[in-house]
């Protein structure tokens, strides 16, 4: 056999590849890893112009004993995928109700936040400091609830499967977080993070956040249950988010300093179905 | 019978000595599988109260086994608060949450704990103490303002003088803290030098404990054998002959530790002292069969018939040694200490073994040596006759016959020193003074106990009984169900699958909560009402959440410190204090309880909003109803741990508990005190129960009531004279001084059996009281005085083990070989003499 036609055939079998190469590598720039998580950021933390939701967290020890905490929630955008504010009021249990939390949440600078004890009728500000501090003695930490700035990482789309898109988000400030890098797990239909997993400076997992129930609410893929589990001390949070309504109007004055004190009542109340 | 076993011995010499190698083998095999136990906590059965108890606390509160390290800087001015020490602390403390087998989230120190402080008005900070961020780092002297406001930290994480600091080191499993306290020393050898490393903790004492030990299981032993070696050479001028004593010994010993582990126990540090305890009672008898046999054989006599001669007249003084040094420690058994049981039973295992090893295999292994060597040894043993023994036995002779009436007045006079010695003992014990005193865990307990609070725990758990407000809970759920059947269906099925108080509020709270959306009409106003009584039932169980239940507490815990042993107590109430003093500005007038049980939940709620929100539960359970105060206490003495027990009780009788509350204790130092005193009164039982069964045995093997009599007064006069001794000289009676009292029953017993036993069977033959003493003073008094010899310097090795029980067993063989000797060869013939009239009433023997 002469070497040409099989060089020939070499180089044909090799375009072929090139070819194919290039066009999955088309399709991955279309949605680029900066895309994908602004999009996954928005389905998270931003959709609606504002909304409210009752939360009910279970706190389970390692030893397997509860701790409940039941709040409201009240959300508004700002500006989307930019600031927003949160407003949290507290229910159960008995001995912390009317306890409120409010903040404003800021890309360019340091959060504000806000803390009221009614039976001390004090309002407390909370030094920004570190948001990677426990909510309220549960598994979730400060920024699960309001968010982690996108341009606190950088992030590296690491596997693409039929349902999932896999990124890896490292800190761009090491120093500032316990993690050495986490991964979320984003829904390629939704963009909804349905997995998340944090990994020490020994690549061991010891955190993650699992979505365990999306719903349709309002139009809006929304997460109702979710698990934070703390694999160092085996204790997890159980999330449930009930009487969601999204775009309910929310006036500014509700995240004002005064409603720490008097709650909004009107805003409290469940939506009639 | 007992004649035919020797006489098939002395005649199947080989058959008797492959058994022999055999049986040994076959124990040898087994040693491989030990399994070490070093763990204090093990000197109480499992199940013991105390020790449920304990470990219920651990499991509660979210405690572990702790490794210190300690961090000192003597030579900075400004002690640990400098740059470079600060730096190495946190180097050191990240680098240690590294390690596997760390709980690093639960590890203590300045650089893994949260600084609470004000930032500008009305702002509270939750921060990192030592933040990895370089931008948020605090310089020294703010990190020592901040420790200082932080009562929790103060002289817990840094000490009060500011010279050293300590990182708390929780550990999964307490057989990784020897590799684990190797990797720290490694990370320690790699930081820049300046400051002084100590090691210490529980853990590592244990781990520590249980390698030397095993060394000195394969050192102090062997060297003890040697020295009984040379010692018998010394008497005996005889390898061969020799050789005897220790074939019996070394098969004794591997034999019952084989079987020890075999039958799977662990060895402890009791177990491993076995071979140490048997080699003498091993090798006693057979020094006793060498003397006769060297004294009674004759040039051209057959061996196999001297050697039978000498076993039937050694016969009963061994059989009486061998039981009732095999009954004294038998008696263990009767202490509630399973290590101290399984220690006496294997040991009297041991003596038995000795004995039928004495009686079989050294005849056997007599007989088996050529004629001609033993002629040779004959010859030999009777030209350098007696060596120089004889000159100190003379002495001894005429003390007893010439001076009996002085030998017993002074026998008296030390009866009467030891019993105000007696009185003096004082009961206490500390592992870790089972260290020498500059052995390294000794140095960092002295440097670390110096600086700080106090590196020994306690807890001290207060709990309410929450029985009561569920039966009443249970009552009114009834009466609410009875009006609404929308109550009745929800709240029944929980009752009747929660047991838990706490867990059933919490279902029936999310239920009522759940069912009041959809409910309508009547069904809300029971729902609301159900949702009423349960929060507050939920409410009012939370009673440690409540001013009265934390000023209980606080008043408590000053009580404590203003008495002195308690270096320190840390509770859910200083938390809350601090942490309410921030909230309310900082300043110090607002350190206290705060007013109501919502201003508590309040508060408690702000702290969780910090990195480290589980640190809470080392100090209460998430119900409320069980909240532990940790104590620190410099000194592990049990008699300091015992008189702060006294301090709480005394407390206690003038501030009595509220209803339904009750304390419970745990933690390590506590559980030390608790199997010191279950040893000490179980020991005390079992000796008295002891020298009961040992003097009925005399008066059985006897069979007489005076000679009984006479056995136990060397061994009540030993016994006596070592603990006075301990109580006039001012050691601590400690866990191996108080095994060793069975120790001392049953070797101080064997002289006087010898001595009368013999004693009684010349007296026979020669009619003679004086001439009696004369021959006692030969061959039988020879025999005792090398005995006691051998075994007095043969121990002495165990002086220069770094483990002090092994040094208190050195130091004890020797006295008790001394004094039951002197006092066996003194005051046994003084009394008889004395007595003789009496004693010996068939005959009028007349004194030379």
């Amino acid at each position: 056999m002469k070497p040409l036609p099989l060089l020939i055939t070499a180089f044909r079998g090799l375009t072929f590849l090139l070819l194919a190469g290039l066009a999955l590598q088309g399709k991955a720039q279309e949605l680029d890893v900066n895309t994908i998580v602004t999009r996954a950021n928005h389905v998270a933390f931003y959709q609606g112009e504002d909304g409210r939701a009752e939360t009910r967290m279970k706190i389970v020890d390692g030893n397997g004993r509860e701790q409940l905490r039941q709040f409201t929630i009240l959300r508004k955008n700002v500006e989307d995928n930019g600031d927003q504010m949160f407003y949290v009021f507290f229910q159960r249990p008995s001995d912390v109700r009317r306890t409120a939390f409010l903040v404003k949440k800021h890309l360019d600078q340091d959060d504000d936040r806000w803390l009221y004890l009614p039976s001390l009728d004090l309002v407390k500000r909370i030094s920004a400091g570190d948001k990677r501090t426990s909510f309220v003695g549960s598994d979730f930490y400060y920024e699960d609830v309001s968010g982690r700035g996108l341009q606190e990482d950088r992030h590296e789309l690491v596997a693409t499967t039929d349902t999932h898109y896999k990124v890896k988000n490292t800190p761009l400030n090491p120093d500032a977080v316990e993690f050495e890098y986490y991964l979320v797990w984003i829904n390629k239909d939704t963009f909804m993070p349905e997995k998340t997993e944090y990994y020490d400076a020994q690549g061991k997992m010891y955190r993650s956040i699992e979505s365990l129930q999306v719903e349709d609410i309002d139009g809006f893929p929304t997460t109702t249950r979710m698990k934070v589990s703390d694999h160092r001390t085996a204790g997890y949070t159980l999330s449930e988010m009930r009487f969601i309504k999204y775009n309910i109007g929310l006036p500014d004055e509700v995240f004002s300093e005064r409603s720490l004190r008097t709650p909004p009542q009107q805003w409290l109340e469940r939506p009639s179905r | 019978m007992k004649d035919q076993i020797v006489h098939f011995a002395t005649h199947h010499p080989k058959r008797i000595m492959w058994l022999t190698l055999l049986m040994t083998l076959l124990a040898a095999a087994m040693i491989p599988r030990i399994n070490i136990d070093t763990d204090p906590e093990n000197m109480l059965p499992a199940d013991q109260q105390d020790r449920v108890i304990h470990d219920r606390i651990k499991e509660q509160f979210n405690l572990y086994d702790l490794i210190v390290v300690g961090m000192v800087n003597d030579t900075d001015p400004e002690g640990i608060y400098n740059t470079r020490t600060l730096s190495n602390l946190k180097t050191l403390s990240d680098r240690i949450e590294k390690l596997d087998g760390v709980i690093a989230h639960e590890l203590m120190s300045l650089a893994s704990v949260d600084n609470i402080t004000q930032e500008g008005p009305g702002t509270i900070r939750f921060q990192w103490m030592m933040p990895d961020d370089p931008k948020a780092q605090l310089q020294p002297e703010e990190i020592r303002q901040a420790v200082s406001r932080l009562p929790m930290f103060n002289n817990t994480l840094v000490s009060d003088d500011g010279k050293a600091a300590a990182i708390y080191v929780p550990i999964e499993k307490k057989d990784l803290s020897h590799q684990i306290s190797q990797e720290i020393q490694a990370i320690i050898d790699q930081l820049p030098p300046g400051d002084d490393y100590h090691i210490t903790g529980l853990p590592v004492a244990e781990d520590t404990f249980g390698v030397e030990m095993f060394i000195q299981m394969a050192i102090s032993a062997p060297l003890a054998a040697l020295a009984i070696f040379i010692l018998m050479w010394i008497f005996f001028r005889s390898f061969a002959l020799i050789t005897a004593p220790m074939l019996v010994a070394m098969a004794t010993v591997i034999t019952t530790m084989g079987l020890l582990i075999g039958m799977g126990f662990t060895v402890h540090i009791m177990s491993s002292m076995i071979p140490i305890f048997l080699m003498p009672i091993a090798v006693v008898d057979s020094v006793h069969i060498l003397s006769e046999f060297a004294e009674l054989h004759k040039p051209g006599a057959r061996v196999r018939d001297t050697i039978e001669e000498v076993i039937r007249n050694l016969f009963r003084p061994m059989l009486f040694t061998s039981i009732t040094s095999a009954v004294g420690f038998a008696s263990l058994a009767f202490t509630p200490i399973p290590p101290v049981q399984v220690f006496g039973l294997f040991v009297a295992f041991g003596i038995v073994l000795a004995f039928l090893l004495t009686i079989i295999f050294v005849p056997a292994y007599i007989a088996s040596l050529s004629d001609a060597r033993i002629q040779k040894l004959a010859e030999q043993h009777h030209s350098s006759s007696g060596f120089k023994l004889g000159g100190i036995l003379g002495g001894f002779k005429s003390l007893a016959a010439g001076s009996a009436k002085l030998v017993i007045a002074a026998a008296l006079g030390l009866a009467v020193f030891s019993y105000y010695g007696i009185q003096r003992i004082e009961i206490n014990d500390n592992p870790v003074r089972w260290f020498k005193e500059d052995h390294r865990i000794r140095v960092a307990d002295r440097v670390l106990n110096d600086h700080f609070a106090g590196t020994y725990n306690a807890y001290m758990v207060l709990r309410k009984d929450s029985s009561g407000l569920q039966q009443q809970y249970i009552d009114q759920l009834r009466q609410l169900s009875r009006q609404s059947p929308a109550v009745k269906s929800l709240v029944d099925p929980i009752v009747d699958r929660e047991q838990n108080f706490p867990a059933m509020l919490s279902a029936i709270i999310q239920q009522a909560d759940n069912a009041l959306f959809d409910a309508e009409g009547e069904a809300v106003d029971a729902l609301e009402q159900l949702m009423a009584l349960t929060e507050d039932i939920q409410a009012r169980s939370k009673y440690f959440a409540t001013p009265e239940a934390l000023q209980y507490i606080e008043n408590l815990q000053q009580h404590l410190a203003q008495q002195g042993l308690v270096g320190k107590s840390n509770s859910f109430v200083d938390l809350v204090k601090t942490v309410y003093r921030e909230l309310r500005g900082g300043e110090p007038a607002h350190y206290r309880v705060p007013e109501t049980s919502n201003q508590v939940a309040q508060t408690v709620l702000s702290y969780q909003s910090s990195h480290r929100p589980y640190d809470l539960w080392h100090f209460i359970t998430p119900d409320y109803q069980n909240t532990a105060v940790w104590l620190q206490l410099s000194s592990g003495d049990n008699k300091d741990m015992s008189a702060v027990l006294q301090q709480v009780d005394d407390y206690l009788q003038d501030h009595p508990l509220p209803d339904g509350f009750s304390m419970q204790w745990g933690g390590l130092t506590y559980i030390n005190v608790v199997w010191q005193e279950a040893m000490v009164q179980g020991m005390l039982k079992s000796l008295l129960g002891a020298f009961i069964m040992v003097f009925i045995a005399m008066v059985v093997l006897f069979r007489s009531l005076v000679y009984g009599v006479l056995a136990m007064i060397p061994l009540s006069l030993t016994i006596a004279l070592i603990y006075g001794l301990i109580g006039w000289v001012g050691k601590d009676y400690d866990m191996p001084v108080a095994v060793l009292s069975s120790l001392t029953l049953g070797l101080s017993v064997d002289f006087a059996i010898h001595f009368l036993d013999r004693a009684r069977s010349i007296y026979q033959e020669t009619g003679h009281w004086g001439r009696t003493l004369q021959l006692m003073f030969d061959e039988p008094g020879i025999a005792i005085l090398r005995n006691a010899i051998v075994i007095a310097i043969g121990f002495l090795p165990l002086l220069a083990a770094p483990l002090v029980p092994y040094n208190t067993v050195g130091i004890f063989l020797a006295s008790i070989m001394a004094t039951s000797c002197i006092v066996t060869l003194i005051l046994l013939p003084a009394i008889m003499t004395a007595l003789q009239r009496w004693l010996f009433p068939h005959r009028q023997g007349a004194q030379s």
